[in-house]
């Protein structure tokens, strides 16, 4: 199997070239396009439980199953976010992601929901994603996606962190101490402790959307 | 003090690093990572000498220009160096540029952040040239010396500007101080001022540089707007 980053960071897709006889699974909607040695099959991956587990961390009750039958094949694999996509090895390893992060696998890898608190749910939903085991994994997000080395702690602001590794935890909390910063509602930020590497994205779907929303029509007495 | 941009193209974004003592502001809201020395807090827009009453109208006039009331700071607060990561909201490149040898005008919304040594004074442009322009009533001036840090919907690129050039008001990113401008129509009149779709553009006369984005992002809100539904008041 060999594979490709294309067009990174801003529009990335990756193109994985598998020999006959080896799969890759995707979220479901990430094939871009595919050979036609390549053949799909919808599975709920890990059962029924670990399946309604997905869907709470935000990424599909299902993961397609590529396989290229009868001869080698390429697909392209693509998020639905204009963004970076990050490549990550995992030998019997552990990450946690947001939701949405996730893109596609190779190997053994299991994917479930972690209880993230109710810290988590003031941007990205209750539910996390982890992701482990041995294999090739592709994440990505919205924007560029830089590592970031945690020696101790870090600070991102909430909802760019997009994966971190399992020895890094981290507490939400406001950023200024002032109470004028807590009246006039300052950003909410993550704070992670540990060491180990993070990764965070530098564009916000959320923050796209306020800009957005002036443009709206405003609703008339007619509608 | 050392500003490092990343990555060309869609996802622009600046890392500032900066030694004991030193400071950065930005535009409240755009830190997406900092090291955890980095003291974060809020502040007013306001001149070094003006009191309460002239903080509130810096920030009155710091929201017609399309910013936010507040600005963010960001201070190392350990004695070590320390960084923090800024990025706009759009996609588009991000760029840094010296004050010092030049006083620079930035559009309300391309200001990202710059230098704790950079006064920040919001200029209202008086009714008749602000009211017609999309950039907001007001321009922020960038003064003294360091670094200023602007964001582009898309390329950004830098004219120099010997005479002078024309452009639409919605792909001004910023200018030097020293340029003249005007505000009119594209068109010898009215209607085919309208008829060309450019509406109003600034003319600008003299010596010196002029940074534009390849990009209007009200063009794109206003493609977007309308097919979202509506919205109340």
């Amino acid at each position: 199997m060999k594979f490709d980053i294309v067009s990174a960071p801003s529009y990335s897709l990756v193109e994985l070239n598998l020999n006959a006889g080896e799969s890759v699974k995707v979220e479901p909607g990430a094939m871009a396009w595919m050979d036609t040695t390549i053949k799909a099959k919808t599975e709920m991956e890990g059962g029924l439980f670990a399946g309604f587990q997905r869907k709470m961390a935000g990424e599909s009750f299902f993961l397609n199953t590529y396989t290229a039958e009868g001869g080698s094949g390429t697909i392209g694999i693509a998020p639905g976010y204009s963004g970076d996509i990050i490549k990550r090895e995992l030998n019997d390893e552990t990450l946690y992601m947001e939701r949405g992060a996730y893109l596609c696998h190779v190997g053994n890898i299991e994917t479930s929901a972690t209880w993230e608190g109710f810290s988590g749910t003031f941007a990205e939903g209750m539910f996390g994603l982890r992701v482990s085991g041995t294999g090739l994994l592709f994440f990505g997000s919205y924007g560029d996606v830089q590592e970031v080395e945690v020696d101790g702690s870090y600070t991102v602001d909430n909802g760019y962190a997009v994966a971190w590794e399992k020895n890094l935890d981290y507490s939400i909390g406001r950023s200024g101490r002032s109470i004028r910063s807590f009246l006039f509602s300052d950003q909410l930020i993550c704070h992670f402790h540990g060491h180990g590497k993070l990764w965070v994205q530098t564009r916000s779907p959320r923050n796209l959307a306020a800009w957005v929303h002036p443009f709206r029509r405003v609703k008339q007495k007619s509608d | 003090m050392n500003v490092k941009i990343d990555t060309e193209g869609a996802f622009g974004s600046a890392l500032v690093t900066l030694e004991s003592g030193e400071k950065f502001v930005s535009e409240a809201g755009a830190m997406y990572r900092a090291s955890p020395n980095m003291e974060i807090s809020v502040e007013s827009r306001k001149k070094k000498d003006e009191g309460m009453w002239g903080a509130l109208k810096s920030g009155i006039k710091a929201m017609f220009a399309g910013e936010s009331f507040f600005l963010s700071s960001y201070t190392p607060n350990d004695g070590q160096a320390g960084e923090v990561g800024l990025a706009p909201t759009h996609q588009g490149e991000v760029l840094s540029v010296k004050v010092g040898p030049e006083v620079w005008i930035c559009s309300g919304g391309s200001y990202l952040g710059s230098s704790g040594s950079i006064t920040l004074d919001t200029q209202y442009q008086g009714l008749s040239k602000g009211m017609f322009s999309k950039e907001g009533l007001v321009f922020v001036q960038a003064a003294g010396e360091g670094d200023l840090l602007v964001n582009g919907f898309g390329r950004i690129s830098s004219v120099d500007v010997s005479g002078g050039i024309t452009i639409d008001n919605g792909h001004l990113i910023a200018f030097t101080e020293g340029l003249e401008y005007t505000i009119s129509k594209a068109g010898s009149g009215w209607i085919s001022s309208m008829m060309s779709g450019e509406g109003l553009v600034m003319n600008f006369r003299g010596q010196g540089k002029v940074l534009v984005q390849s990009h209007d992002p009200s063009r794109l809100g206003g493609a977007l707007g309308p097919l979202l539904p509506p919205r109340e008041g």
